[in-house]
């Protein structure tokens, strides 16, 4: 491992020792989850690089999701809400969804492993897909403006349908 | 194919080769620095008292944080540092807005092993057993420390050796007190150690 930069002594042998075991035992009391670095390549592996993140409004969904039966979820940020409504239907999930404010916006729902299911809301911002493969999901809003340009992304954490 | 420009390095030299990769438009280096640093992210989360699940979906945040503001960081060698406070931002504010229903799993909580983690920490099934006894008393010192020192040895070991600067900043403490700090750190924890093995005598912890 490194020696210590310029500004710092050398630590002793047995500091690095002390320091490799801590390491590992880090691991040992608190593993991470063993797919959280593949979730987290997959969700920032976005073509843009602008985005903005909405975040979960309740945790207790989330535990929801990760189960079997339908659910709602909802993320915010700042002046946009998605809210998704997850049905499992066999190896597929039906997706039912509303932004708020509404808009003609572009929801692209990405999974692991699949190709992107593409769907528009409508003038109210509801917006429906079947058939979206289950597994690891993030949805990608590209917000449209008044002149019907895209103009902002936002993305949402990974959820498990 | 180039070798990358990051091969052999390490500590935050890496991690400074890798953004500068990663800026230029390089994936390969962007998922480099996800595998190497994503550890720290989790640990730092999970420090801030969060839950399994919410630590989860700060970790996802922060890396999207950094991919937003990826041509932004201007000292690619902070990179580390940056993370660190984003992380403890972020999981202030999941925390903040009672997003962390699940009960927190202090690193004070584990402190009496063998007991098996399950019983104060539903969300963390997979969690092992610490059956190593060399393991038990090392996490239970660990656990007595103050908990200054549990966070400035838990970020010295999970931000690299090299990287005082970033564990100085993150601590706010003058960089040249780190090395020292540290020392005293391990030593007093070396002391408790000795102390795990026969008797388990509680003392006070101290001051942070």
């Amino acid at each position: 491992m490194n020696a210590a930069n310029g500004q710092e002594r050398n630590p002793a042998e047995e500091d690095l020792l002390l320091l490799a075991e801590l390491d590992v035992l880090f691991d040992k009391v608190d593993p991470m989850p063993a797919d959280l670095v593949d979730r987290v390549r997959f969700a920032i592996a976005l073509e843009d690089l602008d985005v903005e993140v909405a975040r979960w409004v309740h945790a207790e969904e989330r535990v929801g999701v990760r189960g079997p039966s339908p659910n709602t979820v909802t993320f915010t940020v700042e002046d946009l809400t998605i809210m998704v409504s997850l049905t499992p239907a066999g190896a597929s999930c039906r997706f039912d969804g509303w932004l708020v404010p509404g808009g003609p916006h572009t929801v692209e729902i990405r999974v692991s492993g699949h190709p992107s299911t593409i769907t528009s809301a409508d003038s109210d911002g509801r917006f429906a897909a079947d058939e979206v493969p289950r597994g690891t999901t993030q949805l990608v809003v590209h917000i449209v403006d008044d002149r019907g340009e895209r103009s902002r992304t936002v993305v949402t954490p990974t959820l498990v349908s | 194919m180039a070798v990358d420009t990051w091969e052999g390095l390490t500590g935050h030299d890496r991690h400074a080769a890798c953004l500068v990769a990663a800026q230029a438009g390089n994936r390969r280096a962007l998922d480099t620095l996800v595998v190497d640093l994503t550890p720290l992210v989790w640990h730092v989360a999970r420090s801030q008292g969060l839950d399994r699940s919410s630590a989860e979906d700060v970790v996802q945040t922060v890396w999207l944080a950094l991919l937003c503001k990826l041509g932004q960081v201007e000292h690619p060698k902070a990179l580390a540092g940056w993370l660190i406070t984003t992380t403890r931002r972020e999981a202030r504010r999941t925390k903040a807005a009672g997003y962390d229903r699940v009960a927190p799993v202090p690193t004070e909580t584990l402190e009496d092993f063998p007991t098996p983690p399950a019983q104060t920490t539903p969300d963390t099934p997979e969690q092992v057993v610490l059956r190593d006894d060399r393991d038990r008393r090392l996490w239970g010192a660990f656990s007595r420390l103050s908990d200054r020192c549990q966070e400035l040895l838990k970020l010295t070991v999970l931000a690299g050796r090299a990287q005082y600067e970033a564990v100085a900043d993150a601590l706010n403490m003058p960089r040249g007190s780190i090395g020292p700090t540290r020392g005293r750190c391990l030593d007093r924890l070396r002391e408790l150690v000795g102390q795990e093995g026969g008797h388990r005598e509680r003392r006070q912890r101290p001051g942070a």
